[in-house]
């Protein structure tokens, strides 16, 4: 090892300038967005707003529009009073742009151009009252519907605290994606493992078409799990699905339309699928696992007459532990933020049975454009994923850099 | 004893013909699914394993009509992309790592662990707001936050291979007047070449393999890699499962190309470290 003085920073540098602002700035972001009601569609909730501002981008929209309304419906006023009172208005809509002229976009007030603002509001919207319920211009109704810029413009602060978290404990689709996103992680992966380490076995032992039984096994974890997914959807199809016709044969299901239209069999099937791409994966992670144990501890456990059974269970079990646990710690984060397989086989049906949390975040912020909630449940994925990786660091003691 | 080892045997035998069979059966009913002709796929004929009357109407279609080349160009782009420039900062960093003593190194390596390991749903919010102001959505810029995915494994992975290599060239190299610079490029990058390609394949499948920022933040499907595009085959009302295996067996064979060719290499990248994907 070289100590070397700033040098070290020059190479560091690019990766914790991408690590900055693509991971830990993000993350930052979406914590602070879960203190907001922060709705990207919502013209009134589209930013994070700790106070009041308004928004004069709108203001001048409507301003624009009462003006040009009220020109082209002053000649239709015949009562002289009715138009001293229209060219009133337009007279304040006037100094109003004067002095609020330049500003754009969403910006704080002080509390005088506040009050200012609502008078504006108020006059305008008793002059248009009052003309629409003597007159019937052309303009009347559009200006009934164009005034109401002037309040919206008004923006509270979204500003709702832990009001979202609140939010989050009584939510039972929540705890629905909770359920069976555990359920998906625990199941899929423990099958993965079992199969997985039974099948590095047998690999260690074959000796011929070892390379034959490794590319095959790869490809399943080398194609983008949103192909694999589209290949099992059709796999599972009611009427052409060869699976879903085989499991009704075999009795699994009463009929193979019902495969992925239950909450069950919806649930059984993704799983299937995520054990048939990450299987491999697991078991190549295992057999380098083996190979590394020396053969001469299986000598010597051969000489003190250990059976089979034994040989697993006192040897290769603990000689294999830390293998173990890195490839389940990280098989387990990877199955718990599923996203791209539920997403494009079953898209979280029937009715919520395999949503996982990932989906249910991702509807939520993209389909609803609700920023706010969304981060919400993202946090709650966050700790999660916090939790079991203390749980594996700390407790069965996973060593991730005993190689560093 | 050597009658239970034979049965044994077979039966490990079998065991792996079951798996290979597992594992082969998609692909394989995929493959001829994309040669019938829309009327054997639904009914009587659907399970029928060789189509009766064998047509290449779905590759036709998916390849001219429905652009699925769109997006395998797109793929080789963003994945090329993000190899290169991943490649280059991870191998800086991890050659800092594992060569120079500096504070904070424990930490930098928890942190890179830590990136691996989060959701990746939380960083898609910020990001796509960040690619809205800085209009950067429906571009190739998505390749930027691919280093979320990437730039851990990938760091990882080098990290155990320059650990492999022996110090003692270096500081030889050293005694004989070499800068740092030149150490790194005439010494050690020759001899990390096999660690480095190997990351490099690693980074090139996660990337080709990305799903989440691209469908986030690239709505336009002339910027739509592989799997988006393939998720949207699905999501149209009527699924053409003809179209659909046609497609799927077209965007697998860069996949297949690179496992086979890589095969080992991609073992290796995999196994060291126990660095996941």
């Amino acid at each position: 090892m070289k100590k070397a003085g700033w040098q070290p920073l020059w190479f560091i540098l690019p990766t914790l300038l991408f690590i900055a602002v693509f991971s830990i700035w993000p993350i930052i972001q979406s914590f602070t967005y879960t203190f907001f009601d922060y709705q990207l569609n919502n013209q009134q909730k589209s930013g994070l707003y700790l106070s009041d501002r308004y928004n004069f981008d709108l203001f001048n929209e409507t301003q624009t529009y009462v003006k040009l309304f009220m020109s082209e419906d002053r000649p239709h006023v015949t009562a002289e009073a009715d138009r001293a009172r229209i060219d009133g208005v337009l007279k304040q809509v006037d100094a109003a742009n004067q002095q609020f002229k330049g500003k754009v976009k969403i910006q704080k007030i002080s509390s005088a151009e506040e009050k200012q603002l609502s008078a504006l509001d108020g006059r305008v919207t008793s002059v248009v009252q009052q003309i629409n319920s003597k007159y019937k211009t052309p303009n009347g109704k559009n200006l009934a519907q164009v005034i109401k810029g002037y309040k919206e413009s008004f923006i509270k602060s979204n500003f709702i605290g832990f009001r979202g978290y609140a939010q989050a404990l009584t939510d039972p689709r929540l705890g629905n994606a909770l359920w069976k996103t555990t359920l998906f992680t625990v199941v899929s992966v423990f099958i993965e493992f079992v199969l997985g380490l039974f099948l590095a076995m047998i690999m260690n032992k074959a000796i011929r078409g070892q390379g034959f039984i490794r590319t095959t096994s790869l490809i399943p974890w080398a194609i983008p799990t949103a192909v694999a997914a589209l290949m099992w959807s059709y796999l599972y199809d009611g009427s052409s699905g060869i699976v879903a016709n085989f499991f009704e044969k075999i009795g699994l299901v009463g009929n193979s339309s019902d495969l992925l239209l239950s909450a069950g069999g919806a649930m059984v099937s993704t799983i299937i699928a995520d054990v048939w791409k990450t299987t491999p994966y697991m078991a190549i992670l295992l057999l380098a696992g083996l190979q590394n144990i020396p053969e001469s501890i299986y000598e010597a456990a051969d000489i003190d007459g250990a059976n089979k059974w034994q040989r697993f269970f006192r040897v290769t079990l603990p000689m294999l532990k830390p293998a173990i646990l890195v490839a389940l710690l990280f098989r387990t984060l990877d199955a718990f933020r599923v996203f791209d397989l539920i997403y494009v086989l079953t898209n979280g049906g029937p009715g919520g049975a395999t949503e996982s949390l990932s989906l249910y975040a991702y509807k939520t912020m993209f389909g609803q454009t609700n920023f706010g909630y969304g981060s919400v449940i993202v946090m709650l994925m966050f700790v999660c994923v916090a939790i079991i990786a203390v749980i594996f660091v700390k407790v069965l003691g996973t060593n991730l850099m005993d190689k560093n | 004893m050597k009658k239970t080892k034979l049965r044994t045997h077979w039966l490990g035998a079998a065991l792996i013909v079951v798996f290979l069979f597992g594992m082969i059966f998609p692909f394989f009913w995929i493959l001829i699914t994309s040669f019938k002709p829309d009327g054997e796929i639904f009914g009587d004929g659907a399970f029928r394993i060789f189509a009766q009357h064998p047509t290449l109407n779905a590759y036709y279609e998916v390849l001219f009509n429905k652009n699925i080349l769109t997006s395998v160009r797109n793929s080789l782009i963003v994945a090329t992309t993000t190899t290169v420039y991943i490649i280059v900062i991870a191998t800086f960093t991890a050659y800092a790592i594992s060569r120079f003593r500096f504070p904070g190194k424990n930490l930098l390596l928890g942190l890179i662990l830590a990136v691996s390991m989060f959701p990746q749903m939380i960083v898609v919010g910020p990001v796509y707001n960040m690619f809205l102001n800085l209009h950067l959505t429906n571009s190739f810029a998505v390749v930027l936050p691919y280093s979320t995915i990437t730039l851990p494994i990938a760091v990882w992975i080098l990290v155990t291979h320059f650990n492999q290599i022996p110090i003692a060239l270096e500081e030889s190299a050293k005694i004989d007047g070499a800068s740092p610079l030149q150490i790194l490029y005439k010494i050690v990058f020759p001899l990390a070449a096999p660690g480095v390609f190997t990351t490099a394949i690693i980074v090139f499948i996660a990337a080709w393999n990305e799903f989440l920022l691209t469908i986030t933040l690239n709505s336009d499907s002339a910027y739509h890699t592989v799997p988006v595009a393939i998720s949207f085959l699905r999501t149209q009302f009527q699924i053409l499962w003809s179209e659909v295996s046609a497609a799927t067996v077209i965007v697998t064979i860069p996949t297949l190309v690179i496992v086979l060719l890589f095969q080992k290499k991609i073992v290796s990248g995999l196994t060291s470290g126990g660095v996941k994907e």
